[in-house]
């Protein structure tokens, strides 16, 4: 599991975030949702995932008092 | 004449029933563990027709893992069959064993279940203790089944070869509104393995799903418990719909307040046995 592979392969689709890994599930931080209410969007990404060892992927909308939070050291 | 393919499964389903009816008879008394959900109540349904009420007793356990809305379920398909019901409460909340939320947490649960309903069976003359375990749940990860063949429980179902989709058509012939019902297990299959299971944790699951099925969500749901975070999934056909700004929104509100401060939306959508698919990649 590669977490700035599947970053780098999720904004390629056009999905700009942080990754956070919990196990095998990756929970994608975006401060929208990104328009993956696409079902082939929403594929892709799935299909990402999996591609990178992942089990799960979640979205998590961060809303302006989480978006500080929002970056990694 | 050939038959379309959807009448020859009717007719494969009503076959099934037959032998299930045949097997309830042999017995000649039967004391079913139910849920209210689509095969306990099924089940239920056949074996009062077949036996008569006086020879059927549904027994519904009661822990903090049952959803009140379940139970609500499970009392008026009761009334509707005229069932003969009766309540027990449960106590795996008391036994470590299953709070610690092993992957066999099933396990413990059902052992607590049916070293009750035995005793039951046994004072009330009543031949044989059931469940509504259908040939679907065979191979599956599931320790509970365990615990039911050392405790004797048969399941008519399985011995029949009964399928969820026979169990949803004969359900749906007989007029039982649980036809279509979405499965509906208890409520600690949400909280990921390893966290303890604790009535606080199962308050909220039931709590979250709830408000979402107030917002209108319909089909699968399930709140995945993973500590202070929510993973939501939807059935497909709900995730196009609330996947927009608006709706999401008013997902992550409903959630919030019932108690996850972090709440994500699984972008796959409701999977059967998603935690065990987390649980089995983290083990190996």
């Amino acid at each position: 599991m590669n977490v700035e592979n599947l970053e780098r392969a999720l904004a390629e689709i056009g999905l700009h975030g942080i990754v956070e890994v919990r196990g095998s599930l990756a929970v994608l931080r975006m401060d929208a949702e990104g328009g993956l209410a696409d079902d082939e969007l929403r594929f892709r990404a799935v299909d990402a995932a999996e591609r990178h060892g992942f089990t799960h992927l979640a979205l998590e909308v961060v809303d302006d008092a989480d978006r500080a939070a929002i970056h990694r050291d | 004449m050939i038959e379309p393919q959807g009448m020859q499964a009717t007719s494969l389903a009503h076959e099934k029933e037959r032998a299930l009816v045949a097997w309830l008879r042999e017995r000649g008394s039967v004391l079913l563990g139910f849920s209210g959900g689509v095969d306990s109540a099924y089940l239920a349904s056949v074996a009062n027709e077949a036996l008569g009420p006086d020879r059927v007793l549904a027994v519904i356990g009661r822990s903090p893992s049952y959803p009140a809305e379940q139970w609500r379920v499970a009392r008026d398909v009761a009334d509707q069959l005229g069932l003969r019901v009766a309540e027990i409460d449960t106590d795996e909340m008391h036994d470590p064993r299953y709070v610690s939320n092993p992957s066999n947490r099933c396990y413990f649960c059902k052992t607590e279940l049916w070293s009750k309903l035995g005793p039951v069976a046994r004072e009330r003359g009543l031949a044989v203790v059931i469940d509504g375990t259908n040939a679907d749940d065979i191979g599956g990860h599931r320790p509970g089944m365990r615990a039911a063949r050392e405790h004797g429980v048969r399941s008519p179902l399985v011995e029949v070869g009964m399928t969820k989709r026979d169990i949803r058509e004969r359900s749906r012939a007989r007029g039982l509104p649980t036809w279509s019902q979405p499965s509906a297990p208890c409520l600690s299959s949400r909280v990921q393995y390893g966290l303890p299971v604790t009535t606080e944790r199962l308050a909220a699951v039931e709590r979250a799903e709830r408000s979402l099925r107030d917002l209108g969500i319909s089909g699968d749901l399930r709140v995945r418990h993973h500590g202070e975070l929510a993973r939501v999934e939807l059935s497909r056909e709900m995730l196009a719909l609330w996947l927009n700004p608006l709706p999401m929104r008013m997902i992550i509100a409903a959630v919030r307040a019932a108690g996850f401060p972090r709440v994500t939306i699984d972008l796959r959508g409701f999977r059967s046995g998603s935690l065990n698919i987390l649980n089995e990649v983290s083990a190996a």
